[in-house]
């Protein structure tokens, strides 16, 4: 409980700021839009070329990528840590953060978050609906739960693989471009996962698991039977990955070097 | 009377990682490195009883800073004890921080962008303080030190002296018994920093506040604190009252004669005879200089005869500051009478 009022009292500290900033928050907004612009292009392009992609036609993967922009755009919103090490190690800022009485992470997800980025649910929406109508697609009435949960775990999943990149940061802070590279491979789970082969099909869905934020969840609204199981494992997996990435996170923290001075 | 800190054997200790020479050595390294075992902090014991204020002092890299973060929770000791009001600082941290304070001189508590009275509701909501307390408590503190003016603008737009007060505000907004400063009055000026001073000196009164202080400062801990712990190396070699520290170690007093005629020590020496004193040339003309080592009696016997003996145009006498005593304590390495 103390824990969503503190949300809300940094939600507020945050307009604040942001309303001091008004052309950076345009600005922003505006990047965001265009960078998905530029994806969807980039799928349209593919697309020019073939009409099938092992058993995926062009509507089918436009709309994972709808899907897929949904759990990234809560991902982006709070999981701003891509930055972690040089930011709150490198410079010390992690001093401060330990010495107020809420749980560090929770604290930092706080401070970092950009709630510009969820204006990529909204692209998000509309690109699955678009897709979704030319594909004759028909919603029941506990459809839009499960896409809140389905979408819930695919964030989570994102989250905990940053999570767990970040924690690295309290063993060793040299300077690493993990993370960028990390952007690139969860661009990966926007794929069916089986236009790749067996190793990389592996590696997406139980290492770094980034296939449940995009093919398998979207799977069970494109009614592809054979993948309804790893679709209902979406949840299970955010959690677990979530879970693990708090662990190693907290043994970090005692792990934690301070800056210098 | 309880502790508010209570340190045993304390030690922290850093991997410090060379790199090989050359080429050829940056490929070695990227399979075996080499490393030091460093300990920054070398099992260290005291203890700080409630409502103390105690200066710890040392030179840059003695282990300062890393003790305080062992004390606050955010570094985790290498070996040995360390309690802080009665818990584990980095095992119960997040229960433990709600009853400290922290100042750290080079970094900011508060958020950059926004009003101060912004931050210190945040900081309010965060401590959990209820509106009552936070309106007894927190007036008083902005009144004392003078930042009512300042509540509505933003962090960025204060100056080093006005932010510094407003984040001690910050530190103390929940009101904790126990609170770390670590190079509070770096960069400020003697008005603020006199500011400053009194207002933790009346904290301390009114609340019974325990405060550690590190600073390079010393007329911070002159003005403030009893009794110091100097470390040096990660060890401590000094800890007890600051008084005893100038007495012990103080080497007594300097007079300085300005004589109206030419003297030579020809003259001046009997005038001594029987007492302990002797006499240096000074650095201008006509200037000599009586050491008393110490008994400090003997001042007025000294200054009667020479006045009586000879003309003089002024007289000064010195004491050796504790800035001095300190040095010579770093440079020397052993303190007179106590040595650990």
């Amino acid at each position: 409980m103390f824990y969503v009022s503190m949300f809300f009292q940094y939600l507020s500290q945050y307009m604040k700021t942001r309303l001091t900033y008004r052309v950076d928050l345009f600005v922003e907004i505006f990047s965001d839009l265009l960078f998905q612009a530029v994806n969807l292009i980039f799928i349209l392009v593919v697309f020019g070329h073939t009409q099938f992609l092992s058993g995926w036609t062009r509507d089918e993967i436009i709309f994972i990528y709808g899907f897929f922009l949904v759990p990234f755009a809560f991902f982006s919103s709070f999981f701003n840590i891509w930055d972690f090490n040089e930011r709150y190690i490198v410079k010390g800022e992690m001093d401060r953060i330990l010495t107020r009485p809420i749980h560090s992470l929770f604290q930092i997800i706080l401070e970092r978050m950009e709630l510009e980025s969820l204006f990529g649910v909204i692209t998000g929406l509309a690109v699955m609906f678009y897709a979704g109508s030319r594909l004759d697609l028909s919603i029941s009435w506990y459809d839009p739960f499960v896409f809140i949960v389905l979408v819930l775990g695919g964030a989570l999943v994102y989250g905990g693989i940053f999570v767990i990149l970040a924690s690295i940061s309290f063993w060793s802070d040299s300077r690493t471009s993990i993370m960028p590279m990390m952007y690139n491979i969860g661009n990966y789970g926007r794929y069916p996962v089986n236009i790749y082969n067996k190793v990389i099909r592996f590696i997406l869905t139980w290492i770094l698991p980034f296939a449940f934020v995009g093919v398998y969840p979207s799977a069970y609204f494109l009614g592809k039977e054979e993948w309804y199981g790893y679709a209902f494992l979406t949840p299970v997996m955010g959690i677990a990955f979530f879970g693990i990435s708090v662990i190693l996170w907290n043994i970090g923290v005692t792990k934690y070097r301070g800056a210098g001075s | 009377m309880s502790n508010a800190i209570e340190v045993k054997e304390l030690r922290k200790e850093f991997k410090s990682y060379s790199s090989r020479s050359g080429l050829k050595g940056a490929f070695r390294d990227l399979f075996t490195r080499n490393y030091k075992v460093i300990p920054a902090v070398e099992d260290i014991s005291f203890t700080v009883r409630q409502g103390e204020m105690v200066g710890y002092i040392g030179e840059n890299g003695a282990g300062k800073s890393t003790t305080i973060k062992m004390l606050t929770g955010i570094l985790t000791p290498t070996s040995g004890l360390v309690q802080a009001n009665g818990m584990n600082p980095h095992k119960e941290r997040e229960k433990f921080v709600q009853t400290i304070g922290v100042v750290f001189g080079q970094r900011s508590q508060l958020w950059w962008d926004i009003a101060v009275q912004e931050s210190f509701r945040l900081l309010k909501k965060v401590y959990r303080v209820s509106d009552e307390d936070y309106n007894e408590h927190m007036n008083h503190v902005i009144e004392s030190l003078d930042i009512g003016p300042l509540l509505d603008k933003p962090v960025r737009k204060l100056s080093l002296g006005q932010r510094m007060r407003c984040e001690l505000a910050a530190a103390l907004l929940h009101n904790p018994p126990l609170l770390f400063l670590d190079e509070p009055t770096i960069g400020l000026d003697v008005l603020v920093k006199l500011k400053i001073r009194n207002f933790l000196k009346e904290i301390n009164e009114k609340y019974n506040t325990t405060i550690l202080l590190t600073t390079h400062d010393l007329s911070d801990i002159e003005a403030l604190c009893e009794r110091v712990v100097m470390l040096d190396e990660g060890k401590i070699i000094y800890d007890g009252k600051l008084a005893e520290l100038r007495s012990n170690w103080g080497e007594g007093k300097q007079i300085e004669f300005q004589f109206s005629n030419q003297v030579d020590d020809q003259q001046l020496d009997p005038l001594v005879k029987e007492l302990d004193v002797f006499w240096t040339k000074g650095d201008r003309h006509n200037v000599w200089v009586a050491n008393v080592p110490h008994e400090e009696e003997v001042i007025s016997e000294l200054i009667g005869r020479v006045v009586a003996a000879h003309k003089i145009t002024d007289i000064k006498i010195h004491e050796i500051s504790t800035e001095e005593i300190i040095r010579n304590i770093y440079e020397e390495g052993v303190i007179h009478g106590k040595i650990r």
